[in-house]
């Protein structure tokens, strides 16, 4: 009999996002089958409102759940033309207007926020030159493109050497990681 | 990997064009013809291979019913092989017979078999003519011509053809006995066990779906065949028993819940087909399984469609599938009344701000409600 558990909730805007962190995640030593993922199935133009109405609910699940086993939360947002302390806030807001506290240091809810989006950080890791206010290609039906860099980010965020050039976004994604780290087996 | 396809007069697919990607999520209400599509693969397949002729594979009662059209027309477009091949059969009905009128195979728009009216016309791989004979019009010429140094292409073809897998995956039809190494997988996977026998020759891959199967099903080590009779042989799942490797216990594989085996015969799908250029078609894949095992299957699928490992085409019901693929690679079927099948790609242009997810919308009837 099987029994699965799931200890790493992703909840993203879109399939590259789901597909970058999952990888991420499970080559920084998370066990595939212990992460499930909830992405946005409509528009593209409610992804982002996707994920700031469901995070409250998440995070509402996390707080319950999360006191009878280790469990945690991924958040992929893009920033677009905001910038990501912006975005935290508004999820923060999300959880005042829910009625909950905001996010706490102690809690196990990682939030990445790629600046402008997703994308930035894949052709960055692919050796381009890039900045976080330009809009770049999609890899539209070819998401799985971004795994080798994927692989070699985890390396570098494992051993604390991530290139000082890279875009801010993806430097304080890392920092955000270590909320989570704990969880692994 | 399958491009496209065309069907003309097959039940309730008349004038049907349909593209694929790589992974593909077929969804619309019951009987809206998803399943039709899968049909006809399965009878292109049995039919090219040689399995069975015209009049058994298209008989004149496949006609659309309220269509008094004696002429059938299928199409495939296939890439691979660094080319694309178009095979395309046309079949007339009289009162008397089934017939082809035309079978034909282009590669990169160059001819490769020209059947037309009982003469069959051969190209080798230089698409200069080899053979022009007549030829018995009530079977595919294909299953006829032996791989030799000049037809390399339309061996290719033949093989490519064999590696469509089409199921429906019944549990309570999968037996465990086997008598002997079977290359094709049946519809309802009833002879799994003699198809793993076949497919384990592979050690790599069953490796691979033994670590799988390992992560999923709580103490499992290994399948094993244990003798049954002469020549028959019983598939069986050896479990460990409070992690000591010296405790182990044998199940047949008759003796397992439904829900495991549809779960061995998924991941089994999975791993023992990936990177050979094989198109799954699995109707309602989640059917039997508990809900925590779906997404994981999902995303190992997507993970290798993505990745052009495997190709994939699915008929999915469930809000697990359709909240997760469709507005990726979704179809969407629909039927009113005695008319034909019609379907349109699911774009993220299509999906309104409701705020509910796609399986809801369907669940409404509110996707693509008429005006």
């Amino acid at each position: 009999m099987s029994q699965r558990r799931i200890q790493l909730t992703i909840l993203c805007e879109d399939q590259q996002q789901e597909v970058f962190a999952r990888y991420f995640l499970i080559k920084r030593g998370f066990k595939p089958e212990k992460i499930r993922s909830r992405i946005c199935s409509k528009g593209s133009q409610a992804a982002e409102q996707y994920v700031r109405v469901e995070y409250p609910k998440e995070v509402k699940s996390y707080r319950t759940k999360a006191k009878k086993s280790l469990k945690g939360l991924v958040v992929l947002i893009d920033a677009d033309t905001k910038s990501p302390n912006q975005i935290l806030q508004n999820l923060n807001n999300a959880l005042i207007d829910s009625s909950q506290e905001r996010r706490q240091p102690n809690e196990a809810i990682a939030i990445f926020i790629p600046k402008r989006n997703i994308e930035t950080w894949i052709h960055y890791l692919q050796g381009e030159s890039v900045d976080e206010e330009t809009e770049f290609s999609k890899f539209t039906k070819n998401e799985s493109a971004c795994k080798t860099c994927v692989e070699k980010l985890a390396n570098q965020c494992s051993q604390g050497d991530l290139d000082p050039q890279a875009p801010l976004s993806l430097t304080t994604a890392c920092g955000e990681l270590q909320r989570i780290l704990r969880l692994r087996d | 990997m399958l491009r496209r396809i065309r069907i003309d007069n097959f039940k309730c697919l008349v004038d049907f064009d349909l593209s694929f990607d790589s992974i593909n999520l077929f969804i619309g209400n019951n009987g809206a013809g998803k399943s039709t599509v899968f049909d006809v693969l399965r009878r292109l397949q049995t039919f090219i291979l040689g399995y069975s002729k015209v009049s058994g594979v298209f008989p004149n009662y496949s006609c659309t019913r309220w269509q008094n059209i004696s002429t059938q027309f299928f199409e495939l477009y296939i890439e691979g092989n660094d080319g694309k091949y178009i095979y395309s059969l046309w079949i007339e009905h009289n009162s008397q017979q089934s017939y082809i009128r035309q079978e034909k195979i282009f590669f990169d728009n160059q001819p490769l078999i020209d059947f037309n009216m009982g003469k069959v016309e051969v190209f080798d791989d230089s698409h200069k003519s080899i053979f022009n004979y007549v030829f018995d019009s009530s079977q595919s010429i294909l299953p006829l011509l032996s791989p030799s140094d000049n037809n390399r292409k339309l061996t290719w073809f033949k093989k490519r053809i064999e590696r469509f897998i089409n199921v429906k995956i019944a549990p309570n039809q999968m037996y465990g006995l086997s008598e002997q190494p079977q290359t094709f997988l049946s519809p309802f996977m009833e002879n799994y066990s003699s198809w793993y026998r076949y497919i384990s020759q592979d050690q790599g891959k069953i490796v691979e779906l033994m670590n799988c199967l390992k992560e999923i099903l709580d103490g499992f080590i290994s399948f094993k065949f244990d003798s049954f009779s002469e020549n028959r042989l019983v598939l069986t799942l050896r479990f460990v028993k409070e992690q000591n490797e010296n405790n182990i216990i044998t199940y047949t594989f008759d003796e397992i819940s439904d829900g495991e085996k549809v779960l061995i015969g998924l991941y089994t799908l999975l791993y023992c087909t990936k990177s050979e250029d094989y198109t799954l078609c699995i109707d309602e894949p989640e059917n039997f399984l508990a809900l925590p095992e779906i997404q994981p299957w999902l995303v190992s699928l997507f993970d290798f469609c993505n990745e052009g490992k495997i190709q994939a085409v699915l008929i999915s019901h469930h809000p697990e599938l359709i909240n997760y693929l469709a507005s990726y690679s979704g179809y969407w079927f629909e039927r009113n009344g005695n008319a034909p099948t019609k379907v349109r790609k699911i774009l993220d242009t299509d999906i309104d701000e409701t705020g509910l997810p796609i399986s809801e919308l369907v669940a409404r009837g509110w996707l693509y409600e008429p005006a």
